[in-house]
């Protein structure tokens, strides 16, 4: 185990919201505590009204990465360099443009979900 | 391995840009990603997304040592390839190492296979690079995904079985416990896939730490047999659960579960955080069940029981005393009925389901369920703009270059164009529209297929797939199709069909079924297949005092009845399949056509005009006469042709079957005619019969024949074909046949080139019956087909009253498409010969006929027949002119005046008279003296070839047109209005005088 690990979800059920970006899977209130570990530039915590914009409560599917670097289903989903933590396989939306600006102002790429 | 590599390009793009990003995550890689970043710059430079695509779509197929010389563009990219070489080689120093890490990354189990040795140092490698972000800083693409297919060196993935619903449950838990302990425990992942219940996967590198993980969870059952996923579904497990639904207002749905599983829902509103969604569908409720609940008097439940779907109709409810509320939705401020806490509105029962109780995809409504959905107080109409909401489930492919379509959404609706390029969702398409630019990018799910009247269509999906026909109609997005098989109209989304020049029967064949078999159903009764569904087999049944058609499942079918036999007519004539008969009273009286099955007694013909049950017609057998020829020999041909005069004035007949014909349609659509007529397909006629030669080295042999050249068929003898001229064949089946009746039937070949497309139906029994029983079926045919007068009876001439008679020879015969070009008038110039009329047709005309009731119906056989004599003088067609009455003598036309006592002289006609009578201008230019002649005494100029022509009968007299040759006895001419070609009598065309 590397780097330190992502807030773990403290509940199951509908509550999970999944980051468009890294796809780290928390509820809202974790969101909005302590936005996101991967994409810390998105500032979730500070301004709530982004958590929205930037999570989707729909996605499919959940993988808890202990070991990231080691795992391969991790990086088969290029998600091995992400911290520890809960992650969905797959969100169906993109990011709203605005936000994929933002990621690229960041410098940081952001994947668009693929289409079926 | 390659369920990547065909996917977009986007995954591979995307995957290399993430290492990028992750660069800028790890400060100890600042040199290198330095380049990265510059790299990223320029790309999001070279103008996002198309940029993109380019750059992944090189190397989707190229590995990276391709990208080196596409650097080379690049001084960027240069440098960071040279740079990544540097690091790799400072990391790998032996040359041989560098091949092993490289190989397996093509290929790693293959090189595992060879390198077995080696495998501990790949591993120790392999996890170092794994740490490394060296080893993800560079490019990812589809190769490198694929580089990233799991081999035995990764850890594998094992299935664990936990309890029903807590899957996700158990992956936190087992995150957490990770977390809480520490390093304890070598679990790399746990996933829980929301499609999979009852079983979590669980990566790591051995089952012992997997069960180590799992001592004393809840929810997991510990003591279950952990399963080892197979490295080759591995990343099935990962892929499998990336397709998340999109679910999304007005999407057409499926129940899953219930009552209603099957039915059709749509969605009125998502809940995406509570992953629940509002449909609306039609209630199967039953009120009397619901009141009895209501009331408390429970009632035995029958659980297989589904009440049907009905709209829930209120005042029935508040009838039945149950408690109907009217109530606000507090959310969306609708009102609702509310019955027993269910909502209604419009009947439609609105329902709360969870989003994983539905199917949302690839839900295609059937075209009657969309129906029923639409409230029946709402005109009946549908309101087909909401018929987008069908396309969101179109498959790949959709669209095709060069497909028709029109914008149903946007600023652009209802703009037609045709389809340039297909691209992942857009589609460039280009239009007439003035003023835009072309081509046009539109979002595919803004298209919709389009059609116009005429076109010739295949379903490709839908409860009628497979079925081929013409547009009829067009009705917004929904066509009506006239089906090939069926002869009826069929109602089909625009967007179901695509452009086919295909004619098919549909399915002609369920099993061992097939279209127009006699079949023996379960309840011993018999009757015809008229019509294969995918689902339904529609039967004739065999009752003859009035149509019965049953629809059927094949298993209901007992067996084919393929026993046959004949039956005999009124007159106790005997009737053999392929006779013709005509059936004198009960329901289908007045009809007649061949007969295409017999059974105790009971016939079933094919009335080609009647568009009932695909033209079926069922009867007793004392009911019919024959009309047509039978097979037994040549006193029939007199017998049949007495009764083909007999039969000339009746059949009545619908006047306007126009639209239900092929043929016509082949002048609307250019190419049209072209490719649905089969040319000189009357030579197949011919072809499977057994003949013998007569003449020639061969002579005496006997055959099947099997090509039908212009002068020559090729027989196949016993052993071999050969080619034989073709005076020098018999038919074996009749010897009275003369061989010279062989040519008038090539003659004919040219007449009937659209013969299969009216009657595709037909071919499929002809062709399988021929062989076995060619004896029944080929010589009706032939006395018909081949008798050098059968084109001159009146039957043919009469072949727009209809008259079914002539099935053999004209009732496939189609008035505009059968003109060949590449033969005009040949018909004419083979029949001119007319041979075997002389020793064949003038006995037989002269033949009294007991049959022949009044001689007056039979004379116009007479004149009729002229055109095919050579030599005749067509002016003789003028009597039938003046029978028919019909006629019109207009200014302008060419006449021969015939005087009592005088030679006929050449004229045109200046003025025609109140009493018929015309004022000629001798000369053909009428440039002569004027003559007053009676009707009686002009006859019409028979044009030549390219005259200018009016029309002075039938449905187009008064048009002009230019004559373009005989075919048989047809004109065909060319309408100078419409340039249409359409076939006349030839005593309906007047030469005009040239002006």
């Amino acid at each position: 185990m590397g780097s330190a690990p992502a807030q773990i979800p403290t509940s199951f059920g509908h509550e999970l919201r999944a980051c468009l970006r890294c796809r780290l899977v928390k509820t809202y209130d974790q969101f909005r505590d302590a936005g996101c570990e991967n994409c810390p530039f998105f500032k979730m915590e500070e301004d709530h009204e982004r958590i929205v914009e930037v999570t989707t409560p729909n996605f499919n599917g959940i993988i808890s990465v202990m070991d990231p670097s080691r795992s391969w289903a991790a990086r088969w989903l290029r998600i091995g360099k992400f911290a520890p933590g809960c992650y969905t396989l797959a969100v169906a939306e993109p990011l709203p443009e605005e936000m994929q600006l933002l990621c690229q102002e960041e410098r940081v790429q952001y994947v668009l979900p693929k289409r079926m | 391995m390659s369920q990547y590599s065909d996917d977009d390009d986007d995954y591979s793009d995307d995957g290399s840009e993430m290492e990028e990003e992750e660069e800028e995550e790890e400060p100890e890689w600042n040199d290198k990603g330095g380049s990265g970043k510059k790299r990223g710059r320029s790309k999001s430079d070279s103008g996002g997304r198309g940029g993109r695509k380019k750059k992944s779509s090189e190397s989707k197929y190229i590995v990276w040592e391709a990208e080196v010389s596409d650097a080379e563009d690049d001084d960027e990219d240069v440098d960071e390839e040279d740079d990544f070489f540097v690091n790799g080689e400072t990391d790998l120093p032996a040359e041989d190492d560098q091949r092993q890490y490289y190989q397996p990354r093509f290929n790693p189990l293959q090189e595992v296979e060879e390198d077995f040795d080696n495998l501990e140092k790949i591993k120790e490698r392999l996890s170092r690079y794994a740490k490394d972000d060296d080893y993800e800083l560079e490019e990812l693409n589809e190769v490198d995904q694929q580089a990233l297919l799991p081999s035995v060196r990764d850890p594998k993935l094992w299935m664990v079985k936990c309890v029903i619903g807590r899957e996700r449950e158990v992956a936190v838990c087992l995150m957490q416990k990770i977390i809480d302990r520490g390093s304890e425990f070598k679990i790399r992942s746990v996933i829980a896939l929301d499609h999979l219940q009852n079983y979590v996967y669980i990566e790591a590198d051995m089952e012992a730490h997997v069960k180590e993980a799992i001592k004393g969870m809840r929810n997991i059952y510990a003591n279950n047999k952990i399963l080892l996923v197979p490295i080759k579904e591995m990343t099935d497990v990962l892929s499998v659960g990336s397709k998340a639904i999109d679910l999304s207002r007005d999407m057409w749905v499926r129940m899953k579960l219930g009552i209603y599983k099957g039915d059709l829902a749509q969605v009125v509103d998502v809940d995406n955080v509570r992953r629940r969604v509002t449909v609306k569908l039609i209630p199967r409720i039953d009120l009397q069940v619901l009141a009895n609940k209501l009331e408390g008097r429970e009632t035995v439940k029958k659980k297989a029981f589904a009440p049907p779907p009905r709209f829930m109709n209120v005042d029935e409810a508040r009838e039945l005393h149950i408690r109907v509320e009217h109530r606000r939705d507090q959310t969306t401020g609708d009102y609702f009925e509310s019955i027993d806490n269910m909502l209604f509105k419009n009947g439609f029962l609105y329902k709360k389901v969870s989003t994983k109780s539905i199917a949302a995809q690839n839900i295609t409504p059937t075209f009657d369920e969309l129906e029923r959905f639409k409230r029946p107080s709402e005109n009946g109409e549908i309101d087909f703009d909401d018929l987008s909401t069908l396309f969101a489930n179109r498959k790949k492919g959709h669209f095709m270059k060069g497909d028709a379509v029109i914008v149903i959404r946007g600023d652009l609706k209802n703009m037609k164009g045709w389809i340039e390029k297909v691209d992942e969702e857009n589609v460039l398409i280009r239009s007439n529209m003035k003023g835009l630019p072309n081509p046009l990018a539109v979002y595919e799910r803004d298209l919709c297929k389009y059609f116009e009247p005429g076109n010739f269509v295949k379903v490709v999906s839908g409860s009628h797939e497979g079925a081929t026909g013409m547009v009829v109609k067009v009705d917004q997005h929904v066509l009506i199709v006239l089906s090939d098989t069926t002869k009826e109209h069929i109602r089909i989304f625009a967007d179901h069909v695509v452009k086919s020049t295909e004619v098919t029967n549909g399915v002609t064949k369920i099993g061992d079924y097939e279209l127009h078999d006699l079949v023996l159903l379960s309840d011993l009764s018999f009757g015809v297949i008229i019509k294969l569904d995918s689902e339904a087999i529609q039967i004739l049944k065999g009752v003859p005092d009035k149509p019965k058609v049953s629809i059927v499942k094949a298993r209901e079918i007992k067996y084919k009845i393929e026993k046959r036999t004949n039956a005999q007519d009124r007159y106790k004539n005997v009737i053999t399949v392929k006779d013709v008969v005509r059936v004198i009273e009960g329901y289908s009286k007045g009809k007649q056509g061949p007969v295409l099955q017999i059974h105790k007694g009971v016939l079933f013909m094919h009335d080609r005009h009647n568009l009932e049950h695909a033209g079926f017609i069922c009867a007793k057998c004392s009911s019919c006469v024959l009309v047509g020829g039978s097979n037994s020999g040549a006193n029939r041909i007199v017998d049949s042709f007495s009764r083909f005069g007999n039969f000339k004035t009746p059949a009545p007949v619908p006047p306007s079957p126009r639209r239900f014909q092929r043929g016509d349609m082949g002048s609307n659509i250019g190419s049209g005619a072209g490719r649905r007529q089969w040319g000189g397909r009357g030579n197949d006629l011919l072809v499977g019969t057994y003949v013998k030669i007569r003449l020639g080295p061969f002579k005496g042999y006997m055959g099947r024949l099997v090509e039908v050249k212009e002068k020559s068929v090729r027989v196949e003898l016993e052993a071999k074909i050969v080619t034989v001229d073709r005076n020098a064949i018999s038919d074996m089946t009749d010897n009275v046949t003369t061989p010279s009746q062989y040519n008038n039937m090539g003659s004919q070949t040219p007449m009937h080139p659209s013969r299969t497309p009216l009657h595709p139906c037909m071919t499929p029994m002809r062709d399988s019956g021929a062989t076995p029983i060619h004896d029944g079926m080929r010589t009706p045919m032939r006395n018909r087909a081949w008798n050098p007068y059968t084109p001159m009876t009146p039957s043919r001439d009469n072949w727009e009253n209809g008259n079914p008679g002539s099935w053999g020879t004209s009732s496939q015969y189609q008035p505009e498409s059968s003109y060949d070009p590449a033969t005009p008038g040949s018909g004419w110039a083979n029949s001119t010969p007319g041979r075997s009329y002389s020793d064949v047709g003038t006995p037989i005309a002269n033949a009294p006929s007991p049959m022949t009731p009044s001689s007056v119906s039979y004379l116009p056989t007479t004149p009729g027949g002229q055109p095919m004599t050579p030599g005749a003088d067509l002016d003789l067609m003028s009597p039938d002119i003046d029978e028919e009455g019909e006629t019109w003598l207009t200014p302008g036309i060419l006449v021969n005046v015939h005087k009592t006592g005088e030679d006929s002289k050449e004229g045109v006609i200046r003025d025609v008279l109140s009493d018929g009578s015309c004022v000629v201008a001798v000369g053909d230019r009428g440039e002569g003296d004027t003559v007053m002649a009676t009707q009686r005494e002009v006859r019409l100029v028979f044009p030549r070839k390219n005259d200018h022509v009016k029309i002075v009968g039938g449905k187009y007299r008064g048009s002009r047109a230019t004559f373009i040759g005989l075919d048989g006895s047809d004109g065909l001419v060319r309408l100078d209005d419409s340039l249409e070609i359409k076939i006349m009598k030839p005593a309906m065309l007047a030469k005009l005088a040239h002006e």
